[in-house]
Protein backbone atom coordinates (compact mmCIF):
# COMPACT_ATOMS: atom_id res chain seq x y z
CA UNK A 1 0.00 0.00 0.00
CA UNK A 2 1.65 3.34 -1.01
CA UNK A 3 -0.21 6.36 0.84
CA UNK A 4 1.91 8.62 2.72
CA UNK A 5 0.42 11.05 5.15
CA UNK A 6 1.64 14.72 5.34
CA UNK A 7 5.52 14.25 3.79
CA UNK A 8 6.25 17.73 3.59
CA UNK A 9 5.74 17.75 7.25
CA UNK A 10 3.33 20.64 7.59
CA UNK A 11 1.80 19.13 10.72
CA UNK A 12 5.16 19.52 12.69
CA UNK A 13 6.17 22.82 11.35
CA UNK A 14 3.03 24.09 12.58
CA UNK A 15 3.33 22.10 16.15
CA UNK A 16 6.36 23.65 16.73
CA UNK A 17 5.55 26.93 15.32
CA UNK A 18 2.69 26.92 18.11
CA UNK A 19 4.50 25.64 21.16
CA UNK A 20 7.82 25.64 22.67
CA UNK A 21 8.30 22.37 24.05
CA UNK A 22 12.20 22.67 24.94
CA UNK A 23 12.52 21.60 28.20
CA UNK A 24 9.00 20.96 28.91
CA UNK A 25 6.87 18.47 30.46
CA UNK A 26 4.36 17.48 27.96
CA UNK A 27 1.47 15.28 28.38
CA UNK A 28 -0.33 14.16 25.06
CA UNK A 29 -3.52 13.25 24.68
CA UNK A 30 -4.53 10.82 22.19
CA UNK A 31 -0.94 9.61 21.44
CA UNK A 32 -2.19 7.10 19.08
CA UNK A 33 0.78 4.71 17.67
CA UNK A 34 3.26 7.67 18.81
CA UNK A 35 3.17 9.04 15.27
CA UNK A 36 3.46 12.88 16.57
CA UNK A 37 5.19 11.95 19.92
CA UNK A 38 8.10 11.31 17.77
CA UNK A 39 8.18 14.92 16.38
CA UNK A 40 8.86 16.86 19.73
CA UNK A 41 9.81 14.59 22.62
CA UNK A 42 13.53 15.12 21.85
CA UNK A 43 13.27 18.37 22.50
CA UNK A 44 11.14 18.28 25.61
CA UNK A 45 12.08 17.67 29.49
CA UNK A 46 9.37 14.36 29.63
CA UNK A 47 6.19 12.93 28.31
CA UNK A 48 3.72 11.18 29.49
CA UNK A 49 1.65 10.19 26.14
CA UNK A 50 -1.72 8.85 26.80
CA UNK A 51 -4.37 6.77 24.72
CA UNK A 52 -7.01 4.70 25.53
CA UNK A 53 -6.24 2.18 22.85
CA UNK A 54 -4.32 -0.84 23.84
CA UNK A 55 -3.16 -1.50 20.82
CA UNK A 56 -2.06 1.53 19.69
CA UNK A 57 0.02 1.71 22.96
CA UNK A 58 1.52 -1.33 21.83
CA UNK A 59 2.79 -0.25 18.40
CA UNK A 60 3.87 3.09 20.31
CA UNK A 61 5.92 1.36 22.63
CA UNK A 62 7.52 -1.18 20.00
CA UNK A 63 7.98 2.12 17.60
CA UNK A 64 9.66 4.26 20.14
CA UNK A 65 13.17 5.42 18.98
CA UNK A 66 15.67 4.29 21.56
CA UNK A 67 17.08 8.01 22.58
CA UNK A 68 13.47 8.83 23.66
CA UNK A 69 12.79 5.48 25.80
CA UNK A 70 14.19 7.49 29.04
CA UNK A 71 11.81 10.62 28.69
CA UNK A 72 8.58 9.11 27.10
CA UNK A 73 5.96 7.21 29.70
CA UNK A 74 3.23 5.39 27.43
CA UNK A 75 -0.03 4.41 29.28
CA UNK A 76 -3.25 3.07 28.28
CA UNK A 77 -5.53 5.73 29.86
CA UNK A 78 -8.24 7.81 29.60
CA UNK A 79 -7.85 11.00 30.84
CA UNK A 80 -10.60 11.54 33.23
CA UNK A 81 -9.36 8.28 35.02
CA UNK A 82 -5.76 9.87 34.87
CA UNK A 83 -4.04 9.82 38.26
CA UNK A 84 -1.57 12.62 38.27
CA UNK A 85 -0.73 15.05 40.87
CA UNK A 86 -2.01 18.80 39.62
CA UNK A 87 0.15 21.05 37.94
CA UNK A 88 2.40 18.48 37.11
CA UNK A 89 2.80 20.06 33.16
CA UNK A 90 4.12 22.31 31.39
CA UNK A 91 1.72 21.63 27.88
CA UNK A 92 -0.96 19.54 27.02
CA UNK A 93 -1.06 18.37 23.82
CA UNK A 94 -4.43 17.53 22.24
CA UNK A 95 -3.55 15.69 19.06
CA UNK A 96 -6.66 15.22 17.16
CA UNK A 97 -8.55 13.68 20.48
CA UNK A 98 -10.75 15.94 21.90
CA UNK B 1 -15.07 17.22 26.46
CA UNK B 2 -15.61 20.61 28.84
CA UNK B 3 -14.98 18.08 31.64
CA UNK B 4 -11.63 16.39 29.91
CA UNK B 5 -10.26 20.22 29.27
CA UNK B 6 -11.08 21.10 32.97
CA UNK B 7 -9.07 18.29 33.94
CA UNK B 8 -6.21 19.45 31.46
CA UNK B 9 -6.71 22.97 33.68
CA UNK B 10 -6.29 20.98 36.68
CA UNK B 11 -2.83 19.25 35.14
CA UNK B 12 -1.01 22.13 34.02
CA UNK B 13 1.27 24.43 35.61
CA UNK B 14 -0.10 28.16 36.28
CA UNK B 15 0.73 29.71 33.35
CA UNK B 16 0.77 26.33 30.99
CA UNK B 17 0.25 25.48 27.63
CA UNK B 18 -2.82 23.63 25.73
CA UNK B 19 -2.17 23.17 21.98
CA UNK B 20 -5.18 21.64 20.58
CA UNK B 21 -5.22 20.34 16.85
CA UNK B 22 -8.03 18.95 15.19
CA UNK B 23 -9.97 18.89 11.72
CA UNK B 24 -11.83 21.86 10.90
CA UNK B 25 -15.34 20.39 10.12
CA UNK B 26 -15.18 21.34 6.37
CA UNK B 27 -14.96 17.83 4.20
CA UNK B 28 -11.61 16.50 3.43
CA UNK B 29 -11.37 17.61 -0.58
CA UNK B 30 -9.77 14.73 -2.70
CA UNK B 31 -7.87 15.89 -5.90
CA UNK B 32 -5.52 14.08 -8.75
CA UNK B 33 -2.03 15.77 -9.12
CA UNK B 34 -1.09 15.41 -12.92
CA UNK B 35 2.87 16.58 -13.21
CA UNK B 36 1.82 20.22 -11.59
CA UNK B 37 -1.48 20.37 -12.39
CA UNK B 38 -4.10 19.88 -9.32
CA UNK B 39 -7.46 18.77 -10.07
CA UNK B 40 -10.38 18.74 -8.29
CA UNK B 41 -12.30 15.10 -8.02
CA UNK B 42 -14.46 15.59 -4.88
CA UNK B 43 -15.24 15.39 -1.09
CA UNK B 44 -14.15 12.78 0.87
CA UNK B 45 -17.56 11.38 2.52
CA UNK B 46 -17.90 11.30 6.60
CA UNK B 47 -20.23 10.15 8.56
CA UNK B 48 -19.93 11.52 12.24
CA UNK B 49 -16.80 13.20 12.94
CA UNK B 50 -17.91 16.67 11.73
CA UNK B 51 -20.43 16.72 13.99
CA UNK B 52 -17.35 15.71 16.89
CA UNK B 53 -15.52 18.73 15.81
CA UNK B 54 -17.98 21.18 16.18
CA UNK B 55 -18.54 19.91 19.25
CA UNK B 56 -14.98 20.46 20.60
CA UNK B 57 -14.82 24.06 19.38
CA UNK B 58 -17.50 24.55 21.76
CA UNK B 59 -16.17 23.12 24.62
CA UNK B 60 -12.92 24.76 24.04
CA UNK B 61 -14.97 28.12 23.11
CA UNK B 62 -17.09 27.34 26.78
CA UNK B 63 -13.56 27.07 28.60
CA UNK B 64 -12.36 29.88 27.12
CA UNK B 65 -15.72 32.17 28.05
CA UNK B 66 -15.04 30.34 31.66
CA UNK B 67 -11.61 32.40 31.64
CA UNK B 68 -10.20 29.18 32.77
CA UNK B 69 -8.15 29.30 29.24
CA UNK B 70 -7.29 32.35 27.45
CA UNK B 71 -6.77 31.90 23.29
CA UNK B 72 -2.82 33.08 22.45
CA UNK B 73 -3.46 32.19 18.81
CA UNK B 74 -5.37 30.04 16.35
CA UNK B 75 -4.93 29.32 12.69
CA UNK B 76 -5.36 26.16 10.07
CA UNK B 77 -3.12 23.98 7.61
CA UNK B 78 -3.45 21.59 5.82
CA UNK B 79 -2.67 17.79 6.07
CA UNK B 80 -2.24 16.19 2.68
CA UNK B 81 -2.43 12.17 2.51
CA UNK B 82 -0.62 10.69 -1.16
CA UNK B 83 -1.45 7.57 -2.59
CA UNK B 84 -0.54 6.33 -6.16
CA UNK B 85 -3.59 4.30 -6.82
CA UNK B 86 -7.91 4.94 -5.68
CA UNK B 87 -7.25 1.01 -3.99
CA UNK B 88 -4.37 2.18 -2.18
CA UNK B 89 -6.27 4.95 -0.72
CA UNK B 90 -9.41 3.18 -0.01
CA UNK B 91 -7.66 0.07 1.68
CA UNK B 92 -6.07 3.25 3.87
CA UNK B 93 -9.24 4.44 4.52
CA UNK B 94 -10.58 0.66 5.40
CA UNK B 95 -8.14 0.51 7.63
CA UNK B 96 -7.32 3.97 9.58
CA UNK B 97 -10.73 6.21 9.08
CA UNK B 98 -13.12 3.64 8.92
CA UNK B 99 -16.29 6.05 9.28
CA UNK B 100 -14.90 7.75 5.29
CA UNK B 101 -15.96 6.68 2.15
CA UNK B 102 -15.44 7.77 -1.53
CA UNK B 103 -18.56 8.36 -3.29
CA UNK B 104 -18.68 6.40 -7.09
CA UNK B 105 -18.82 9.71 -9.17
CA UNK B 106 -15.35 11.05 -7.34
CA UNK B 107 -13.99 7.43 -7.39
CA UNK B 108 -14.94 7.68 -11.64
CA UNK B 109 -13.40 10.92 -11.50
CA UNK B 110 -10.24 9.73 -9.90
CA UNK B 111 -9.69 6.52 -12.25
CA UNK B 112 -10.56 8.67 -15.39
CA UNK B 113 -7.86 11.00 -14.36
CA UNK B 114 -5.18 8.77 -13.36
CA UNK B 115 -5.91 7.10 -16.76
CA UNK B 116 -4.44 10.31 -18.58
CA UNK B 117 -1.27 8.91 -20.33
CA UNK B 118 0.82 11.47 -17.99
CA UNK B 119 3.58 9.71 -15.85
CA UNK B 120 4.06 11.65 -12.82
CA UNK B 121 0.49 11.55 -10.89
CA UNK B 122 -1.08 10.74 -7.92
CA UNK B 123 -4.00 11.52 -5.87
CA UNK B 124 -4.10 13.81 -2.78
CA UNK B 125 -6.17 13.92 -0.04
CA UNK B 126 -6.37 17.29 1.67
CA UNK B 127 -8.21 18.04 5.39
CA UNK B 128 -7.69 21.43 7.10
CA UNK B 129 -6.18 21.40 10.52
CA UNK B 130 -7.52 24.10 13.46
CA UNK B 131 -4.59 24.28 15.33
CA UNK B 132 -4.70 26.97 18.90
CA UNK B 133 -2.45 27.71 21.53
CA UNK B 134 -4.33 28.32 25.07
CA UNK B 135 -2.55 29.12 28.02
CA UNK B 136 -4.35 28.36 31.26
CA UNK B 137 -5.51 30.72 33.42
CA UNK B 138 -7.51 31.54 36.46
CA UNK B 139 -7.60 28.73 39.62
CA UNK B 140 -8.47 25.44 39.82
Amino acid sequence: MAVFADPEDTETRALHDYADFNGKCVLEIGCGDGRLTWRYADRAASVVAIDPKAEDIEIALEDCPEELRHKIEFRVARLEELEIPAEKFDLALLSWSL
Amino acid sequence: MVHALEKIQQLLQTDGILLDMHPTNEPAAIAVRLREQLIPAGWLNESDDYVEYEWADEALQHVVDDRRFARERVGTFEFVWHADTLNDLRTYLAEEWQNASIDEMTAGRIEELLKLPVHDKEILLSEAIRIARYRRVGTR
